[in-house]
């Protein structure tokens, strides 16, 4: 992993179109700006994985005739 | 063109009616074609039956028939990725998961699937800032709604 040392307001490049910036500081806590193509998506790390999960179990499915009653009100 | 299913045996392929996701179902990334097919006639779900691979498909529903008032808000260049203007102008799914266990029957809320049915481009999205969750029971759903409707109907009797 590269590790690099920022303060705020200061950025990084990734290849030529994606910026990670600094913004602020502050209670343990680190406010991050980012600016990428619409190409490329952002999100944080534990949803992603969270939505990838459930997406996986979501492709599992054979059959859907038991859900039917759930979704008839 | 003839695509061999899982599930549903061999199927012809419209190329008219192939759908192109601009951002893939995440874990999902080569399967970028899909088509929407009818699901059992007496439910409020689809199939999204991949064209790239005959083994994967995914169900989706009708988020509002749970959640009546479930709202899209995308974020800027999301509504240009998709070639519309508005979220209205987007047919909104979310995606279904269906354990042995009947109340584990879930959708997921936070990341549904949008479409442009005019110009068949799709993506999942990921709603940032919403409170929607990933996990969304159906059967609880379900409950609390027939329990609100046993409390009004206590109240109706009362």
């Amino acid at each position: 992993m590269l590790v690099l040392t920022r303060k705020e307001e200061e950025s990084i490049m990734i290849g030529d179109d994606v910026e990670v910036k600094v913004l602020d500081l502050k209670d343990n806590q680190v406010k991050i700006g980012i600016v990428a193509p619409r190409s490329v998506a952002v999100h944080r790390r534990e949803v992603y994985l969270a939505i990838q999960a459930e997406n996986t179990e979501a492709a599992s499915i054979e059959r859907v005739e038991d859900i039917s009653k759930l979704l008839s009100q | 063109m003839r695509l061999e299913t899982s599930r549903f045996g061999p199927i012809e392929v419209d190329d008219g009616a192939v759908i192109t996701l601009t951002q893939p179902i995440l874990g999902f990334q080569e399967f970028r074609r899909f088509l929407l097919l009818p699901g059992p006639s007496d439910s409020a779900v689809k199939w999204f039956q991949s064209v790239d691979s005959g083994d994967l498909a995914f169900i989706l529903m009708d988020p509002r028939v749970v959640v009546p008032d479930y709202k899209v808000t995308l974020r800027r260049g999301e509504l240009a990725e998709l070639a519309v203007s508005r979220e209205d102008e987007l047919e909104v799914y979310t995606l279904v998961v269906v354990p042995h266990d009947q109340d584990q029957v879930r959708t997921n809320l936070r990341a549904p699937v949008l479409i442009n049915a005019k110009h068949r481009l799709a993506k999942q999205t990921i709603l940032e800032g919403s409170d929607y969750p990933i996990q969304f029971f159906l059967a609880q759903a379900q409950r609390g709604a027939s329990e609100s409707q046993e409390v009004s109907n206590a109240r109706t009797d009362a």
